[in-house]
């Protein structure tokens, strides 16, 4: 078997080097990826068509809005993933280490001030992140990510229940619910307003704003409920893998 | 609305899936009337969808808006349409037939398993439907993360057998992306017709990076369709899935991915550049000699019933991988037809072991004495599904068979014929065991022993909700083999679209 592996791993190994003979030219600005129609259209056009400065996004979230909708349901689903193989019958939950968590909690001063000096500034630039997506790196997924650490450190230097506390699991995956509807349901406003699926301009019927703004618009909105499901989505697995499945003790 | 249908299609399983990990958890019961709904509307549009194709040819839906090459479309021919029918039809069966054996084998995790069932079948779905090759990546991902939790819930075992397929699985979705990624650092495109006509304008037949890219992305395909040798994820991890799970998946999945590597051959890369002028279909189609009696052979060491059977659709994929290969009209036709009689015997069949399993609690093939006594209409349906799998000619098994093996004459690939007949030769004595044991086979000795146990579980007819599905499924398998000319039509239809398959010799 593991001879077998070996030569599989050598075999795919010298195929990518074979591959390799033919690539473009490292750095090539004119190579087929970057001056593509495709590419070529992005650079040129994209701020005339979406308003939004930062190229990255406007394809991320409207050329191609759909393929992140995905990504976001493949994280979704990730959580969801994790709770339904994690979590066992609903007695088992055990009481653990009851009397080491009191001990944590006493001697912690100093960790526990850092953390409530830190959490609101790591909130806060979560929320730039995720707001400053359009004109710089960012956006819904980064932005998340922060601020679901900034829960993980409470959970962290805390305890899992402190965190669970503010956030219940069942919270978290109903936040994370809500972050898939607010990006499928902007969607499917476009549908009822007579456009495709997650074609953003037509929301220039019911805002105050011309084609092209509604489309920059639309973009903050699915990249809000991008951040709300990778938030949920972090905390929740880990409270999951740190309790395994239990929402007891933790770490 | 007419122009929606390709987004409600897939909308409607999508929208469910949320509210029901919503609301799920507020009321279980929202569950399953919110999905069976939605799945009834994702067929009744992929029935009107497949009827607007059939009539004007490729519907073309542009998600947000954008024209090819700028941003995803979903492009719907009459192959993916016929796939959307199929799919949609599948998830709806299993999903009355998920009322009881839900219950049972997942209890207090239902919100959690509908919502992934949800969100597999619109995987599923999109896969079938897009028209871009990343955008496949992303919702194969959706479709297999689905996969793997559904098939961990229920026991210590199936998590190993999970475990076993994330490893597979996530090795053959990267081998997939690597693909699609050297593809696109060659064309500068995503799309899968506007790679084709990048292709064909820069003249990139003789690059090495796009010869390695399909490499990949056939090896990637077939570790996630289980084509012999890459099978070793499947059969635990169908024969241990939770019986509602396995119903879905194992039709479906594989299925799924067959399209996906005929999308892939045909309209992305193009035959005139996998048969023209790699000509490698020959070693392809003894590859899948090999699976095709591997796959039996396999399938005849088994005791478990659903294991057999899950060894069986290595075998099966094995007929379509060949047909494919075989670079002609006919076994193309054939083959595609297989991916949808396939689809249907495999339910059959897993609905049939379902069944059989959750009121005998019995798994061995040996235990199945006097079965057709107690459980007659399963056994029914079981009979026609195996009837199917050898090819006796009301079933649509025997057409497609009939179709791949004048494919396979045609193509002058003698292996290839005989490989079909032997398996079919093994599929019979395969399912005459079990009928044989099912019915002659007198109830075990210790006759008192005996009743107190069936006493207790009651062993009899499983509930309406159970059976109705199963011989709908059975009565399906004899509507596909009588309108056989239909589906062979609109296939047909699908298959001239692809242009001249480029058979030389």
């Amino acid at each position: 078997m593991r001879a077998l592996g070996t030569i599989a791993v050598i075999l795919t190994g010298a195929l990518l080097l074979y591959a390799s003979g033919d690539f473009p030219a490292w750095g090539e600005p004119y190579s087929p990826a970057n001056d593509s129609r495709v590419s070529r259209h992005y650079i040129l056009k994209s701020f005339e068509e979406t308003s939004v400065p930062n190229m990255v996004t406007a394809v991320l979230a409207d050329y191609r809005s759909y393929d992140t909708l995905f990504e976001t349901v493949v994280i979704f689903t990730a959580g969801i993933a994790i709770i339904s193989i994690l979590r066992g019958p609903v007695d088992k939950r055990v009481r653990l280490r009851r009397a080491s968590e009191k001990s944590l909690r006493q001697s912690n001063l100093i960790l526990a001030q850092t953390c409530r000096l830190l959490v609101p500034v790591i909130q806060m630039f979560a929320l730039y992140v995720i707001a400053h997506g359009h004109h710089s790196p960012g956006g819904g997924f980064q932005g998340g990510v922060i601020f679901g650490a900034s829960l993980i450190l409470v959970a962290l230097s805390f305890q899992l229940q402190t965190a669970l506390d503010r956030i219940s699991e069942k919270r978290a995956m109903i936040l994370a619910g809500i972050g898939v509807l607010i990006y499928s349901g902007i969607g499917l406003t476009c549908v009822l307003l007579g456009s495709n699926f997650l074609d953003y301009s037509v929301l220039s019927k019911v805002l105050p704003l011309s084609a092209i703004e509604a489309r920059s618009y639309g973009i903050l909105g699915v990249e809000t409920g991008v951040a709300f499901t990778v938030t949920a989505i972090m905390f929740a697995i880990y409270a999951n893998l740190s309790s395994h499945g239990r929402m007891k003790g933790g770490l | 609305m007419v122009d929606q249908y390709p987004a409600i299609v897939l909308l409607a399983p999508f929208f469910a899936a949320i509210a029901v990990s919503l609301l799920g958890n507020w009321k279980s019961g929202f569950c399953l009337p919110l999905t069976v709904l939605s799945l009834v509307i994702s067929l009744m549009s992929s029935i009107a969808l497949l009827g607007q194709v059939a009539e004007s040819g490729e519907v073309v839906y542009l998600l947000g808006g954008w024209p090819r090459p700028y941003g995803i479309e979903f492009r719907v021919d009459p192959l993916n349409g016929l796939l959307l029918v199929v799919i949609c039809t599948i998830a709806l069966l299993s999903s009355i037939y998920s009322i009881r054996a839900a219950a049972v084998e997942t209890p207090d995790k239902c919100p959690q398993f509908y919502t992934l069932y949800l969100l597999l079948v619109t995987g599923l779905l999109g896969m079938s439907m897009t028209g871009d090759a990343f955008n496949l990546y992303v919702l194969v991902e959706v479709a297999s993360l689905t996969s793997y939790a559904l098939i961990a819930m229920r026991s210590k075992r199936a998590v190993l057998a999970s475990f076993n397929y994330i490893i597979m699985g996530t090795i053959g979705a990267s081998f997939y992306l690597l693909g699609v990624g050297y593809l696109y650092m060659k064309t500068g495109s995503l799309n899968m017709v506007d790679i084709r006509e990048v292709l064909l304008e820069s003249g990139l037949y003789t690059s090495e990076t796009i010869l390695v890219a399909f490499m990949m992305i056939m090896v990637g395909v077939w570790i996630k369709m289980a084509f012999f040798p890459l099978h070793g994820w499947l059969p635990n991890a169908y024969s241990y899935a939770p019986s509602t799970a396995s119903c879905v998946l194992a039709p479906l999945v594989t299925k799924v991915t067959v399209y996906v590597m005929i999308r892939m051959m045909f309209t992305v890369f193009g035959p005139e550049y996998v048969f023209v002028y790699l000509g490698w279909s020959d070693v392809v189609v003894w590859m899948a000699i090999v699976a095709i009696l591997a796959g039996s052979i396999l399938a005849l060491a088994q005791t478990d019933l659903k294991k057999m059977l899950s060894y069986l659709i290595v075998a099966e994929v094995g007929y379509m991988v060949g047909g494919v290969w075989l670079a002609n009209e006919t076994a193309l036709v054939g083959a595609i037809y297989h991916v949808i009689s396939d689809a249907f015997m495999t339910l059959c069949l897993f609905l049939a072991a379902g069944a059989i399993i959750t009121k005998t609690g019995k798994y061995c093939i040996k235990d199945m004495e006097g079965l057709f006594r107690k459980m007659p209409w399963t056994m029914v349906g079981f009979v026609i599904a195996a009837l199917s799998m050898i090819g006796i000619p009301p079933t649509c098994g025997f057409f497609s068979k009939w179709y791949l093996i004048n494919g396979g004459i045609e193509a002058g690939n003698w292996g290839y014929v005989a490989a079909l007949l032997i398996s079919s030769l093994i599929n019979a004595i395969l399912f005459f065991r079990v009928i044989e044991v099912a019915y002659f086979k007198k109830e075990s000795t210790d006759s008192d022993k005996e009743e107190t146990v069936s006493g207790s579980s009651g062993v009899g007819e499983p509930p309406l909700t159970m059976l109705g599905p199963l011989l709908v499924t059975a009565v399906c398998l004899l509507l596909i083999g009588i309108f056989n000319q239909e589906i062979v039509i609109l296939i047909r239809q699908a298959v001239s679209s692809f242009g001249p398959l480029g058979f030389i010799g």
